[in-house]
């Protein structure tokens, strides 16, 4: 055998190294073809996923999350940021009519199940065996399980941005992509003013049912999605009513609590957050708006930050200063999100720019 | 050396090989007694079977220790969950295995393949037939497949024998909440043995090419020691997180998808797909490797 013959047969794994790297590279690109739809408008589109309903859907929802937020260990475990805007996450979810729910955060090597069937919620947490359960009130305004319910729910999300639409959004449709097998369209929204630090929203449309399948949020700065939420795979049956029931396993502990009749607004969204008020001070768990649509700014009030030595402290130490009649403060900017912590305990938080917060910092109320 | 693996050899030798004559067997029968001395050869020596014992009694170590230690487990995962249910010691051993000891057992076995040969002068004889090189070499790796299937089994069977008999058995209660019977359950952890070890095949298989560089099986076992290393320090960067989900090891803990309800496949068979691809280009490697080969290299 001649050393030329040999050394070609080194042509066989250099091959197998191209196939492999290939499919790993074009393989998703191929999946994502764009399928061919007819034309619409950015108004009717838009008009048909705002009135878009369907009975109920289950499927599975891939989210990957990356806000630029520091890193700060030993913080992360118990940090009060909603997981989903940390990481990439997996979960199964299933919705059927206004009051029935299941999510199904798949864990690594653990599950979270947050089910509701309108009159019972229970969340279970299979990494401490502990499962809780809610009684529902007989009619509740909008049983709100656990915020992870609508964090999971791309339609949910969707409709955030949705309700953010006003004058100062351009919204096009910039094309046709396949998302979890289904034809949809793409519906983009752009911010017009330069104050905040989202570049562009981006949201799959299904072309039959109208229902948001992906959304995906892009920073002024980079190519690099901030966040994505979206179905790898869904399917339009609805439900069966046991997929909601949930049996506590044995050996669980199982805590009961249940829900009063009124239910207290813990959890809004910036659109529902109450507007500036001087009369009702902020406090830590309850902000005050300042701004709307794009430039909305929450602020915070009476933050005790005691960050003794820790990476916070370090993080503080090398933050931008910046000063004015209100007083002064520490700037922490990151590709999305950007807060402003002054030296009187004030906090105040937006997808904006350090400038933006900067200037609104007089409006905040001490 | 150790005088049994020249025994073992020596058995293939019998087993319808003539290693000291130029030919090498044909097709059919032949390809299949081949196959068979491989095993013989794997699990003719005494290291395989002290590897093997060590694995099984990784179970029973750990089994003991939760009933010493007499406490309800406030541990989560699986680990906390062997002192009310003794079918998680069977989960529980197998997840424990898989980051070190698995591996180690897959190494010292896949490094010594074909180098073992090498360094014996038995290899020698073996590449002087061409047209058996390729045969060789896929039969060394079935042998290395059978072996990585035999370890995870047996780390199955110790936690099988060491749960029942330490601890309550009962109905299996799956990470989604739902109890299923304790066969379904058992079906579930031999597939995740399965997985476990088809989760082994990439890191065989450049065991196996490392194997085909070099006549000494101590270089080789920690060449390819020092790779799986190398992967699991790549892996723990999060500077690099762009990488990870290409590396070795990244899928390897899917295997406790198969405990949902209903399983979870794709990061299943992602991980399967991986595996499948650093075996194909390290296998491919390797035979480009043994069949381009000098007699005397």
């Amino acid at each position: 055998m001649g050393a030329a013959r040999r050394s070609r047969r080194w042509l066989v794994p250099v091959t197998a190294i191209a196939v492999v790297a290939g499919v790993g590279a074009l393989g998703p690109v191929v999946a994502d073809a764009s399928p061919d739809l007819p034309g619409i408008t950015a108004q009717d589109l838009l008009a048909k996923v705002q009135t878009a309903k369907v009975d109920g859907l289950s499927g599975t929802v891939r989210s990957a999350a990356d806000l630029g937020l520091p890193a700060l260990p030993g913080v992360e475990g118990e940090s009060q940021i909603p997981d989903l805007l940390t990481g990439e996450h997996t979960a199964r979810v299933a919705f059927a009519g206004p009051d029935k729910a299941r999510v199904s955060v798949l864990d690594h090597m653990a599950e979270r199940v947050l089910t509701t069937d309108g009159k019972t919620a229970w969340a279970y947490d299979s990494a401490k065996r502990e499962a809780v359960k809610l009684a529902l009130p007989a009619r509740p305004a909008a049983p709100k399980v656990a915020p992870e319910r609508e964090a999971y729910d791309p339609q949910a999300v969707a409709k955030k941005f949705l309700a953010a639409i006003d004058p100062s959004t351009a919204v096009d449709v910039t094309g046709t992509e396949s998302v979890a097998g289904r034809d949809a369209y793409k519906l983009r929204l752009v911010p017009k003013t330069d104050k905040t630090t989202v570049g562009s929203v981006t949201l799959a449309i299904d072309s039959k049912t109208w229902v948001p399948l992906e959304v995906t949020v892009l920073p002024r700065t980079g190519s690099d999605p901030a966040l994505q939420v979206g179905f790898s795979s869904v399917s339009f049956d609805v439900p069966a009513a046991s997929t909601f029931a949930f049996t506590p396993p044995k050996g669980v502990k199982v805590t009961e609590k249940t829900l009063p009749a009124i239910t207290p607004k813990k959890h809004s969204t910036p659109k529902a957050l109450p507007k500036a008020d001087p009369n009702k001070p902020a406090t830590a768990d309850r902000p005050t708006v300042i701004g709307e649509g794009w430039e909305t700014i929450a602020v915070f009030r009476g933050v005790e930050l005691d960050p003794g030595n820790g990476p916070l402290a370090q993080l503080l130490a090398n933050a931008r200063t910046v000063q004015g009649s209100w007083g002064s403060g520490k700037i922490l900017t990151s590709k999305m999100v950007s807060a402003l912590i002054t030296d009187d305990g004030r906090v105040l938080v937006g997808l904006v720019t350090a400038d933006t917060l900067a200037a609104a910092a007089p409006q905040a109320p001490r | 050396m150790s005088p049994s693996d020249v025994q073992a050899v020596a058995r293939r030798s019998n087993s319808g090989q003539l290693p000291e004559s130029a030919q090498r067997p044909g097709a059919g029968r032949h390809t299949l007694a081949l196959f068979g001395a491989e095993l013989h050869l794997v699990f003719g020596r005494a290291r395989t079977w002290v590897l093997l014992a060590v694995l099984g009694l990784v179970p029973l170590l750990v089994g003991v220790a939760i009933r010493l230690s007499g406490s309800s487990g406030d541990a989560e995962g699986f680990i906390g969950q062997v002192a009310g249910n003794g079918f998680f010691l069977i989960v529980a051993s197998l997840g424990l295995s898989l980051p070190f000891f698995l591996p180690t057992a897959v190494t010292v076995i896949s490094g010594e393949s074909l180098a073992g040969e090498s360094s014996l002068g038995t290899l020698r004889s073996l590449l002087t037939a061409p047209a058996g090189r390729s045969r060789l070499l896929a039969a060394k790796m079935v042998a290395l497949a059978v072996f990585c299937l035999t370890a995870t089994l047996t780390v199955w069977l110790g936690g099988l024998i060491a749960g029942f008999v330490l601890f309550p058995v009962g109905d299996v209660v799956l990470l989604s909440g739902s109890t299923v019977s304790l066969t379904d359950g058992l079906l579930r952890a031999l597939g995740i043995a399965v997985l476990i070890a088809g989760s082994l095949l990439g890191l065989a298989g450049i065991g196996l090419f490392v194997s085909s560089l070099t006549s000494t099986p101590l270089a080789a076992m920690a060449a390819t020691f020092g790779a799986f290393i190398v992967f699991g320090i790549l892996g723990a960067i999060p500077q690099i997180d762009e990488i990870h989900p290409w590396l070795l090891m990244y899928g390897w803990t899917s295997f406790a998808d198969l405990l949902r309800d209903p399983p979870y496949w794709d990061a299943i068979v992602r991980n399967l797909l991986m595996q499948g691809a650093y075996l194909a280009v390290f296998y491919a490697a390797a035979w480009a490797r043994l069949t381009s080969r000098d007699v005397n290299g």
